[in-house]
């Protein structure tokens, strides 16, 4: 199940996107994601970071600048079907069950169908007794849930994860958030992470960027060097909170400086 | 927010496309006018060009009187839509029996309704406007009747969380909720309405394409035969545009396609079937004291009005009533043959075509044009031509029944395909899938609700077609059966079959239904909801 | 007259057959009261109905009190049931139609007839002609399968085995005799042939009434009731047709002009019209028109009509002909 190549570096040279019509969503952005670690993007809705998102998985063609996985284009990760992404709506297929789902995964990554790794999926991501079930009958949450499952199974080396706790409710958030991480920290997976959630960032990450509003653009680029594993708990100590007001004030600069901070909402 | 991107990218490219398309498709009618030459088979587009220049003012007067007819059609048969899903709305408990009862009169084929509605108009206008209106009233209606319920039920409770009733409900949210599927309707009616009215016009009229029509058959006017073809053909194309336009000027996203979701009947599937049956029963019962009300209230002449009793009697208690069931039976056979292969192909054809340009969207250049002209040429200029090419036999029934129901059916396919959810294809593209395991996996399912929707519709299509070609070209099954019935003055055979051909179809309507729902309990069970 | 006619005309299209009756009550400078009646023709506008036309141009049913509409029939057209309804006083049938319809309970007479011939005939190409049906045999007939039984009673009367023929189904168009599929087309003496002429192809023709096919055709036929109570009416409507359709034989070029000056929007060709016109001439005229005037029949026809409808399974009695109509006509 683990990745048999090491995980790549991931790197954005200028990445920009403007719409054809002028709008610009994505300013030039310069980061280099550091193999097995964990970024966290983080900005107000509609800011642009699903854009970017997209634009590393080679789904959406960048405008300007080039991104690089491991020093390839990102088709080329794409091919050897080292790349996931979730998003925030579930994207199941409404006429699989969850485990058909997952399965057709595996299928599409060609590697074999392994009906034990599938079950203890399901297991984590809380699914137990769902197995079955058709999406239409799942919650929303549940289907985010099954959409991560579906994610992990393939054992990416880089995974994205697009508001991929949207709809699911808080209980189960907490104990994602403490679950998930291990698994792709213990299978050392470059993971990018798009959320608006400032706990949520921090909590999941090793490095929180945070954007300003529409266009994207980078406002601060903040390490969280909170020990591994985290827990809940943690939210409530000094060293999180501290973070959590550092990723706060840079959010609220952002949108300051933003030129036309009523417009972009 | 990416999603314009690619759409506003591809417009100009594709229309360059279509209008290579275009040329190439004339180019081909052309070189095989040339290649036949002497057959008095194939007029090209330069007769055709010759034969108008020549003929400008006689077209042009025959065209205006069709158009009128068509429009009148139109703006009633639609009129009369919106009036009925209007009632449906005030008595939801009557909607099933309303579009049961629709259904019904809509499957009744013009064949027989021709004459019959000729006798009762007398002479003038009244079968042509009455045969458009017919042939359009259904499209928009079903539509309509989703249309009106497709708006979120949270939107209902705002508005009555402000102390409004139905009444704001209507004006506010059910109204334009259905604006989108009202334009789907109309756009589907505006080349119906031109063929009903050029069926109308055989029921004895003085002038307009239709009369034009059989004159130049008859006379083996070759050139005049391809020329009202081809403008019947540009002008059912033309106004499909218009409404197009319109709709487009009007609404802000296209207009929906799919025709209807299967009925919201929540659960119970075993009750369903009995509530079906009796739906049914209440629908026929309802229909046959309408016939009979409606023919005794105007006093109709008994020789070639016949009630439901005469049908009964023909059928089953006539000294003769045996051997009339032999020739209906062996006649609906006959027409069975040539039918249900047609249906077949023409749903395989569709759904076929929209894989293909999903696999290959260049494509779409050739065939967009050629489909929507095969779906505008008026069958009854078409058919005898198509016979005449591909003979008598099997191949140029099928091929007509093929026709008719390819186009609905590939445009609601090609739309079904497109619904396929971006995020789930974009799942897909992460995994570098091909194109093959995207058609497999997402958009072939995705496809079936439009599919269903299109295979229901598209039986009275196929019965429409059959009986028509049967009628004018090949002089076999129902369709002739019926039209010599009406000659002979054996109203009692033109009657029974109508009613027989009318239930029939209502049956595959329903048949087709049935498996709609099976299918899509699990393919799209969010749409059942 | 023109401008009447035209009048007439805006009120049907109208689709209101009775606004132009009622209007017509209320038009002032009219002589006499016009009696509004219908006329179902058998098929589309063409000089087939000439003499009608002549009739109404010249106003001769106006000057008879009538305002006579012609209302056109088609291939999906009713013809026997506007008269049976009353929407139309008078229609133009066929004896074998005017046979069936009245087996199904339709209370028509026939009383007149305008083809005095049967317009059937076998139409072949000089290379490989059918000049009689013994020529039939190990022929391939192209013919539509509804006229079954004219060929079968045409080879019952000439002792011809109509196994010996090889039935082709075709539609109604000469094109698979010209491309050879065929050896003869059953159709009519005036449309095929006269289209193919028109095409510079000339064919020979067999007429199926010189042949025993006794059989009249578009025959006027009136319901049982209008004779008893509208004969005036009847007697007006036939002394126009008779009028008009002496008129037609003196001068079928003249006719022709009519019917296309008429019908602009018909779609008709001139030189067409005019054979067509020419070639109906022996159809509807013979010794005895000439002696009787048009229209006419004897008992002798009427038997070699019922003797022709029996081997097409219609059993009539020669009370199917009324003459009373005619002889007014020709009497008055």
């Amino acid at each position: 199940m683990a990745a048999d190549t090491s995980p790549p570096e991931l790197r954005c040279s200028g990445l920009a996107k403007t719409f054809p019509g002028g709008v610009e969503a994505v300013r030039p952005l310069d980061a280099v994601f550091e193999a097995g670690r964990t970024t966290a993007l983080v900005g107000p809705s509609g800011c642009g970071k699903s854009t970017i998102l997209r634009m590393i998985a080679g789904l959406e063609p960048p405008s300007g600048g080039e991104v690089t996985i491991g020093g390839a284009p990102p088709a080329e990760i794409r091919r050897r079907a080292g790349l996931a992404i979730a998003f925030q709506d579930a994207s199941l297929l409404p006429w699989r069950t969850v485990r058909g789902n997952i399965r057709l995964a595996l299928r599409l990554a060609h590697k074999p169908a392994d009906a034990d790794a599938v079950d203890r999926l399901i297991r984590l991501v809380g699914l137990e007794g769902f197995a079955d079930t058709r999406p239409a009958a799942l919650s929303g949450g549940m289907r985010q849930r099954a959409a991560i499952a579906r994610c992990l199974v393939t054992g990416p080396e880089l995974l994205l994860l697009d508001e991929p706790f949207g709809a699911v409710d808080e209980l189960t958030r907490r104990q994602l958030a403490e679950d998930l991480p291990r698994i792709w920290q213990a299978r050392g997976t470059t993971t990018l992470l798009v959320t608006h959630s400032v706990t949520e960032a921090i909590l999941l990450s090793d490095r929180v960027l945070v954007f300003s509003p529409r266009p994207a653009a980078l406002v601060a680029d903040i390490a969280v060097d909170l020990p591994q594993p985290r827990s809940v708990a943690m939210t409530a100590s000094a060293d999180f909170l501290d973070l959590a007001q550092t990723v706060s004030g840079a959010l609220a600069r952002g949108i300051a400086e933003a030129p036309d901070t009523l417009a972009a909402q | 927010m990416s999603a314009p991107a690619s759409t506003a990218t591809s417009a100009p490219a594709g229309g360059r496309r279509t209008a290579l398309g275009i040329f190439f498709v004339i180019l081909g009618w052309e070189l095989a006018a040339r290649a036949l030459a002497g057959a008095y088979l194939l007029a090209g587009p330069t007769d055709v060009l010759t034969y108008l220049a020549a003929n400008a003012g006689l077209m042009w007067r025959a065209l205006k009187v069709t158009l009128t007819e068509a429009a009148a059609g139109f703006v009633i048969g639609n009129l009369a839509a919106i009036a009925l899903a209007a009632l449906a709305l005030i008595l939801p408990r009557a909607e099933r029996a309303i579009s049961g009862l629709a259904l019904l009169v809509f499957c009744l084929p013009i064949v027989a309704t021709g004459p019959i509605l000729r006798v009762f108009f007398g002479p003038g206008l009244g079968p042509q406007i009455t045969l458009a209106a017919l042939a359009v009233y259904y499209t928009t209606l079903i539509p309509l009747l989703v249309g009106l319920r497709a708006a979120p039920a949270t939107w209902f409770d705002l508005v009555r969380s402000y102390g409004r009733g139905p009444m704001a409900m209507l004006v506010h949210v059910r109204a334009m909720a259905a604006l989108p599927y009202l334009f789907a309707g109309l756009q589907i009616a505006a080349p119906a309405a031109v063929l009903g009215a050029m069926v109308g016009e055989f029921t004895g009229a003085e002038r307009g394409m239709g009369v034009l029509a059989i004159r130049a058959m008859r006379a083996l006017d070759v050139e005049a035969t391809w020329a009202l073809a081809s403008v019947a053909t540009a002008v059912s194309i033309l106004v499909y545009a218009a409404v197009r336009r319109i709709a487009r000027m009007v609404l802000r996203d296209p207009p929906p396609l799919i025709l209807a979701p299967p009925r919201h009947s929540a659960g119970r599937p075993r009750n369903g079937w009995h509530a079906a049956l009796a739906n049914a029963a209440a629908v026929g019962g309802l229909a046959v004291i309408l016939w009979w009300g409606a023919f005794e209230a105007a006093g109709v002449s008994p020789f070639f009005g016949k009630r439901p009793g005469d049908v009964l009697a023909f059928l089953f208690t006539d000294p003769h009533a045996a051997m009339h069931r032999v020739t209906l039976g062996a006649a609906l056979a006959e027409t069975a043959l040539y039918a249900v292969p047609g249906y077949l192909a023409g749903l395989a054809l569709g759904a076929g075509l929209a894989a293909i340009l999903v696999l290959r969207p260049a494509l779409a250049g050739i065939a967009m044009p050629v489909a929507i002209a095969l779906r505008s040429v008026p069958i009854v200029t078409t058919a005898p031509l198509v016979v005449l090419l591909l003979g008598r036999g099997a191949a140029g029934t099928v091929t007509l029944v093929a026709i008719m129901v390819f186009f609905p059916t590939f445009v609601a396919c090609l739309h079904g395909m497109r619904q396929a959810p971006g995020q789930v294809l974009d799942v897909f593209d992460s995994y570098a899938a091909g194109p093959l395991d995207r058609l497999i996996h997402v958009q072939l399912p995705a496809m079936l609700p439009a599919f269903f929707a299109a295979a229901r519709m598209a039986v009275p299509a196929a019965v429409l077609a059959v009986t028509v070609v049967e009628w004018l070209a090949t002089g076999a099954g129902i369709g002739s059966l019926m039209a010599l019935s009406a000659s002979v003055s054996d109203y009692g055979m033109l009657w029974s079959a109508l009613v027989l051909l009318a239930l029939l179809s209502c049956a595959g309507y329903a048949a087709v239904a049935a498996a709609e729902r099976r299918v899509l309990s699990v393919y799209a069970s969010e749409q059942l909801a | 007259m023109t401008r009447g006619f035209l009048t007439r005309r805006a009120a049907l299209s109208a689709g209101a057959a009775g606004l132009g009756a009622l209007a017509a009550g209320f038009l002032p400078g009219r002589a006499q009261a016009q009696t509004a009646v219908t006329l179902q023709l058998s098929w589309l506008h063409s000089v087939q109905f000439a003499g009608s036309y002549i009739a109404r141009q010249n106003g001769w049913w106006q000057d008879l009190g009538l305002d006579v509409s012609l209302a056109p029939g088609g291939p999906n057209a009713p013809v026997e049931p506007p008269v049976v309804s009353g929407t139309a006083l008078v229609g133009i049938s066929a004896a074998d139609y005017t046979a069936a319809a009245v087996a199904q309970g339709a209370p028509f007479r026939i009383i007149a007839v305008a083809m005095q011939k049967n317009p059937f005939v076998i139409a072949s190409l000089p290379g490989n002609p059918v000049n009689a049906p013994a020529d039939l045999p190990g022929k391939r007939l192209g013919m539509a399968i509804a006229n079954t039984p004219v060929l079968s009673a045409l080879c019952q009367l000439n002792g011809v085995d109509i196994d010996t023929i090889e039935i082709v189904p075709t539609q109604y168009s000469a094109a698979p005799l010209l491309a050879g599929e065929v050896d003869c087309l059953l159709c009519w003496e005036t449309d095929l042939p006269v289209a193919m002429a028109m095409q510079g192809v000339e064919s020979q023709t067999m007429l199926m009434a010189d042949h025993g096919y006794a059989l009249h055709s578009q025959t006027y036929i009136a319901t049982e009731e209008s004779l008893a109570t509208r004969r005036g009416d009847l007697v007006a409507l036939m002394a126009g047709e008779v009028r008009g359709w002496e008129t037609y034989k003196a001068d079928t070029d003249a006719a022709a002009a009519l019917t296309v000056e008429m019908f602009p929007d018909a779609g008709l060709d001139l030189e067409t019209q005019r054979l067509q016109a020419q070639r109906q001439v022996p159809l509807m005229f013979s010794d005895l028109t000439d002696r009787q005037g048009f229209g006419w029949w004897t008992d002798e026809t009427v038997a070699e009509n019922t003797e022709t409808l029996a081997l097409l399974g219609h059993d009539v009695t020669p009370d199917l002909w009324d003459r009373s109509i005619l002889e007014e006509v020709h009497g008055g």
